[in-house]
């Protein structure tokens, strides 16, 4: 056979391996809190991350902010191990402890040689349970944050991203804010309310440890019980029932409005297009993911194959729901030439206007949902994207069988229930199109088009430096 | 805990198509990953940003394949895929359900063989404003957008090939011609001059059949025009500054040295000591300057490993507003110099060591990077088992190395100190447009 004969035939696939999401166990410890293990045999790097179904959500606005510094402040000194004692103590053991908080949870996780497991989980225990906020570490990270609040404004990623938010939502719902808090509340911050969310977090039936890797010959829920029996004595966090949890979203919208952020000289302006979206517990979760995935997903999606590999008016554009505990954002997501700013925000109203007049075609259908259920494997290669997932379905109150469900969940979406879905959940008539760019360039060209009342924001990029802070450096 | 051995075959076909093969069936994912052995510094005058280009291309249909249909056939798959370019080499890759390993072998031998017969002014002209616009997201619409192409402009002066950026200016994006690229891919895109590895959860004897039928009978080019001489100073001789006005709230201090070539055992070394400087919470530079002197919002120190006569280390660290910038530079500078006057501690040394070591069997979990890596030690330099040595390599660096390193390399006649400051800040009060 010649090259041109071998190379026109397509190959067919082969016989997929049997595929099951690795199987958990769960031990309730007596002080409620949870403890989570998947055995990945083979994977001698182990997973481990503890996690507070309590998150920036969950804060009082005044204090906006507060989870999050008081996940980075964790690291700075505990009673056993102050200063940078306990950071170097888990370098020895080749593991770095991470802290975050998110809008939904706060977590620490780590990852570390299975023989080194028992010591690196006793310093995540000591972190998370006797932390000591020192007055001048916290302050430094303070400072920090209303540094990064300079950056956040002068980066156009970062800037339409936070003016996107506070348009979607109104003022009262916790997710207009950043989630670390902005220039009015970050400066509230001290050892003082740190250490109030810290008590409120410490509590274990809103606590899961979760534990994946090769698990041969250890028991976790002895070793859990062992080091984390602490946290069922330690002052009591607040009982479910009280406002964790509570809805944080409300829509700011009632119809379609346009802001212009001006920054002078931009050569391409950064877009977002949507409205608030969905909480995780939505019932159609799965008929969602595959009009998302064809709408903005794939790297072939609607808007991609329209706006980059037919108009070239950008390097890449997605559409997505991000689903919180309430309902996060839903949004499309570019950045564009500055020249066709117009054409640009009008290609993608038409595609959310498409997905929802008509059905997606039998080869888009099929397309993405091939894709969700076959890359679903790749998804889960390592214990540490293994232990993600089972966070998440901590965090959002999942059943047990949520991932395990997934695939014939996914196959079983219809042209029709993809349509439902846009119908249900995209809302073209009323979004919030929020500009980056250059307004001398474009603001005519954005009112001529009127896709809604428009608003120009000129501002100084730069910001005004915070007061005060250079007297904090000694 | 030692790592496990990737055990793996090499092997060359007739056409000088050298094939890898590493099998792994923990999870049931394969990786397939081609380097070719062309990139950036491989670009003349008038024609930069080509190498990149061109990699867009190749997405752009083959004979069998149509525009796009690439992404569409490996995502149906459940598949993903990317390409990339750098300065010394482009590579491509697909992640793919283990049943679904021949339908990528075929993606990347269609293209590798009948490319040109797809190739039209109509896509090359899209491509060409899609790459336009990720110059512009990636580095002309960023605040500091410009450092890297900035420091390595200095650290390899022209007329060296690392001295522009990977990504290219617009003009010369502008002039590229469908002829250019039919030259470039039948000068570069061949066989011979092509790494193919393959890893994860496959039969290597189906595998190695595949890869002969698809790849076997392409033909090789035999006039590969050697590149030319890319050696130069193992330092520069002398310390270069440049201050840049830019759309910025914090100045920041960016930081280059010209270092030991990939493959360098020295270059163990400096990974090392990059480790020390500025890994994590723990490191010199970070416990200095953000945690107790308070005077740099962040900080970073890295290396960047290329092979054509010296590599790049860099390094950050943003000033904190009121705080004077050679306040800043001299604490970093300091903290540098110092490691090369005094052997870096036992502690800090076994710290180090411990977390490289994390790190990398953190990485080698995943097939993907399992053929990548095999790939690009085979492209730089032709020892694919690097990848079960590497890690040995990095624990016996020794505080003696770290300090030599340090004191050949990390010193002020080898410098660049890059310095970005508000615009604002120099000429008075910003105009409020």
């Amino acid at each position: 056979m010649t090259l041109e004969d071998i190379l026109a035939v397509r190959p067919s696939p082969g016989v997929p391996r049997a595929y099951q999401f690795p199987p958990f166990e769960r031990e309730v410890l007596p002080s409620g809190m949870q403890v989570l293990t998947v055995n990945v045999p083979g994977r001698p790097l182990i997973s481990a991350n503890l996690i507070v179904r309590q998150g920036a959500s969950d804060e009082p606005a005044l204090f906006g902010g507060v989870t999050v510094l008081a996940a980075r402040a964790l690291t700075e000194g505990t009673e056993r191990y102050p200063g940078l004692e306990l950071i170097e103590a888990s370098e020895r053991l080749g593991a770095t402890l991470h802290a975050e908080a998110s809008w939904d949870a706060f977590a620490v996780s780590v990852e570390v040689a299975a023989p080194r497991l028992r010591a690196a989980l006793e310093l995540l225990a000591e972190l998370v349970l006797h932390p000591t906020f020192p007055e001048e570490d916290v302050a430094r990270l303070r400072d920090e944050r209303l540094n990064d609040l300079l950056q956040a404004r002068a980066e156009p990623r970062r800037r339409v991203e936070q003016a996107f938010a506070a348009s979607i939502y109104t003022a009262d719902s916790a997710y207009a804010r950043p989630a670390a808090g902005d220039e009015e509340s970050v400066p509230r911050l001290g050892r003082e309310e740190l250490t109030q969310i810290h008590r409120a977090l410490l509590n274990p039936e809103r606590t899961a440890l979760v534990v994946g890797g090769d698990l041969s010959g250890l028991d976790l829920a002895a070793m859990a019980a062992e080091v984390f029996g602490a946290l069922g004595s330690a002052p009591r966090g607040r009982s479910d029932g009280d406002v964790v949890g509570a809805p944080v979203a409300h829509s700011g919208l009632d119809r379609t409005i346009v802001r212009l952020y001006h920054r002078p000289g931009s050569v391409q302006s950064e877009v977002r297009i949507g409205h608030m979206g969905l909480t995780r517990s939505v019932p159609d979760f799965h008929a969602v993911q595959v009009m998302a995935s064809i709408l903005g997903g794939l790297f072939n999606s609607r808007l991609q194959m329209n706006l980059r590999e037919e108009k070239g008016y950008t390097y890449g554009i997605g559409a997505g729901f991000e689903m919180r505990r309430s309902a996060g954002p839903f949004a499309v997501r570019t950045a564009v030439h500055t020249a066709v700013t117009v054409p640009a925000i009008a290609e993608s109203l038409a595609e959310l206007r498409r997905i929802r007049d008509s059905r997606v075609t039998e080869a888009e259908l099929l397309a993405a949902r091939d894709y969700l259920v076959g890359v679903f494997p790749l998804r889960f290669e390592t214990p540490g994207a293994v232990v993600a997932a089972l966070g998440g379905l901590f965090v959002h109150s999942l059943p047990d069988d949520e991932l395990a469900r997934y695939r014939p969940m996914v196959e079983a979406v219809t042209a029709e229930d993809v349509q439902r879905a846009a119908l249900e959940h995209v809302d073209p008539d009323r979004v919030a199109i929020v500009v980056v760019g250059d307004a001398d360039a474009i603001a005519n060209d954005l009112d001529a088009a009127a896709f809604g009342e428009l608003e120009i924001v000129r501002e100084d990029v730069l910001g005004d430096q915070p007061e005060g802070q250079a007297e904090d450096v000694e | 805990m030692t790592a496990p051995t990737i055990a793996f075959t090499d092997e060359r076909l007739s056409n000088g198509l050298r094939v890898i093969i590493a099998e792994d069936h923990l999870a049931p994912v394969a990786a397939v990953c081609i380097w070719y052995d062309v990139g950036s510094k491989h670009e003349v005058d008038g024609k930069t940003g080509f190498a990149h280009l061109f990699e867009h291309v190749m997405f752009q249909g083959s004979r069998h394949v149509a525009k796009t249909e690439h992404m569409s056939l490996v995502q149906a798959a459940g598949g993903t895929m990317n390409g990339t370019t750098w300065l010394d080499r482009t590579n491509y890759f697909e992640t793919m359900p283990s049943h679904q390993l021949e339908l990528a072998l075929w993606l990347e031998a269609d293209r590798m063989a009948t490319l040109l017969d797809a190739l039209n002014q109509a896509n090359l002209d899209n491509q060409r404003e899609v790459v336009k616009n990720e110059k512009r997201s990636s580095y002309d619409n960023r605040p500091y957008g410009q450092w890297f192409h900035k420091l390595q402009a200095h650290v390899f002066p022209a007329p060296h090939p690392y001295n522009h950026p990977t990504i290219g200016s617009m003009e010369d994006l502008d002039a590229a011609s469908i002829e250019d690229v039919a030259s470039f891919f039948r000068t570069y895109y061949a066989p011979n001059n092509a790494v193919l590895a393959i890893a994860g959860d496959v039969d290597p004897t189906q595998a190695r059949v595949w890869v002969e039928r698809y790849f076997g009978s392409i033909p090789a080019n035999s006039a590969i025009p050697p590149l030319g001489d890319m050696s130069l100073p193992p330092t520069l001789g002398g310390e270069v500054r440049e201050i840049v006005e830019d759309q910025v709230p914090l100045a920041r201090h960016y930081f280059g040295f010209r270092a030991p070539r990939f493959g360098d055992s020295r270059s163990d070394a400096m990974e090392l000591a990059a480790q020390i400087l500025a890994g994590g919470k723990g490191s010199r530079l970070y416990r200095r300057l953000v945690r107790e002197d308070r005077v740099a919002q962040d900080v970073a120190f890295f290396s960047l490993g290329l092979i054509g006569g010296a590599s790049i280390v860099a390094g950050q660290a943003t000033v904190r507003p009121g705080v004077a910038l050679d306040v800043v530079e001299k604490a970093f500078e300091d903290e540098l110099e110092r490691l090369g006057r005094e052997p870096v501690t036992d502690d800090e040394l076994a710290r180090a060591r411990a977390l490289i070591e994390t790190y990398e069997l953190e990485a080698l979990q995943r097939v993907d990077e399992r053929a990548d890596r095999l790939a690009m030690y085979a492209t730089l330099v032709d020892d694919p088992d690097l990848i079960n040595r590497q890690l040995d390599r990095y624990l016996a660096v020794t505080a003696a190395d770290i300090q030599a390193v340090a004191a050949e390399f990390l010193v002020p006649d080898n410098r660049v100190v890059l310095t970005y400051i508000p615009a604002a800040q120099s000429q008075g009060e910003e105009t409020a447009a």
